[in-house]
């Protein structure tokens, strides 16, 4: 509960904060974009471990932003080296976003057909102890 | 645990923020700027940008350079059509004096006919007196200020005199301007000349030297000049 409230109180002042920061010369929001696509990444895969019940505090924050800065610094050295290395950056996040939106996906799936089989043993047994 | 659980919640809830922040503030950057500007294409973009106007600058140049080259050819003859223009202004100049297309002054002599009791003037007296100021070289000559060109008829036409279509009436001033001398002493010869003879036939004859007589120009309802039926003949 802590959490969502936390959650929603970070997305309003992020909001405010963000549109009133001045504006970002164009030719940095390349390197701006990379890094969001970098941090939306760790979040998913935060999302997908905890529901693991795998999530650690310190994975997803050193991840969040150290993918973020190796993606910048990657992209940044792409260009001196004349190498669309961002692009890879792109395949690599968006990819691994797909595979925990699955991973959550699948979760909440099995949940609901868990408790579906659940209801009708249950139901079963009901009968059963009733005859 | 409890304090452990604050701290998560805490740094989720920055985390959060930071992000979204960033978010939003890319968003607006994307929207705000024009994709079209110099200031914020992209490198390649300013690449290809910089050859095409280099192309085209180099393009421009070479036009610019010929251009030059005909502007210098046209100055080249505009400075010979300039010659050759003033040559034709004098000529023109010279053949409207001839035509009598301008107003003249000079040197010259006027005679003044008047009709009397005894004697009228006929419109051949004023064709002699023509005839002879043309022979003693008279450069223009006018009947009462009504220019003799080489088409003007000098014609009687019942009890009056038409010259270049108008009539004219007593008495008739006819100047005329060339050598003074010459045309008076051509006139005034004893016995032949133009005024003793006619004055002995009883006309009223005046004649006079005067300088700067003005004639005026050609002015006439029929169009001067203007020829319909004499063509050039072509030379092969």
């Amino acid at each position: 509960m802590m959490l969502f409230i936390a959650i929603l109180i970070g997305c309003i002042v992020g909001a405010l904060i963000g549109v009133n920061i001045p504006m970002i010369p164009y030719t940095y929001s390349g390197y701006l974009a990379i890094a969001i696509i970098a941090a939306l990444d760790s979040v998913f895969g935060a999302i997908s471990s905890s529901l693991q019940k795998k999530f650690d505090m310190k994975i997803f924050i050193s991840g969040f932003f150290v993918n973020a800065i190796l993606a910048m610094a990657l992209t940044y050295l792409g260009q001196k080296l004349n190498v669309d290395i961002h692009l890879a950056a792109v395949v690599v996040f968006v990819g691994r976003m797909f595979n925990n939106l699955g991973t959550i996906r699948r979760y909440y799936v099995e949940k609901i057909t868990d408790r579906k089989i659940i209801a009708k043993a249950e139901a079963t047994i009901k009968e059963s102890k009733k005859q | 645990m409890k304090k452990q659980k604050i701290y998560i919640v805490v740094i989720i809830g920055l985390v959060t923020m930071l992000l979204v922040a960033v978010m939003f503030a890319q968003f607006k950057t994307i929207e705000e700027t024009d994709i079209t500007g110099i200031e914020t294409a992209r490198e390649t973009e300013l690449r290809t940008m910089l050859s095409s106007w280099k192309e085209k600058y180099e393009e421009t140049a070479q036009r610019l350079t010929e251009t030059q080259n005909t502007i210098d050819e046209y100055k080249r003859t505009i400075a010979s059509n300039e010659e050759s223009s003033e040559i034709l202004d004098q000529e023109l100049e010279q053949t409207n004096l001839l035509l009598g297309k301008t107003d003249v002054v000079g040197n010259g002599v006027i005679v003044t006919l008047t009709d009397n009791d005894v004697q009228t003037i006929s419109a051949d007296d004023l064709l002699v007196l023509v005839n002879e100021l043309r022979l003693a070289g008279a450069e223009a000559i006018s009947i009462n200020d009504k220019r003799i060109v080489n088409m003007s008829e000098i014609v009687a036409v019942g009890d009056s005199i038409l010259v270049n279509t108008e009539r004219v009436t007593s008495p008739y001033v006819v100047k005329a301007i060339g050598d003074q001398t010459y045309l008076f002493s051509a006139l005034s010869l004893k016995n032949s000349g133009f005024i003793d003879t006619h004055t002995s036939n009883g006309e009223t004859v005046e004649l006079v030297q005067q300088n700067n007589i003005t004639i005026p120009a050609y002015s006439s309802s029929r169009e001067l000049m203007s020829l319909n039926y004499a063509k050039e003949v072509e030379e092969e």
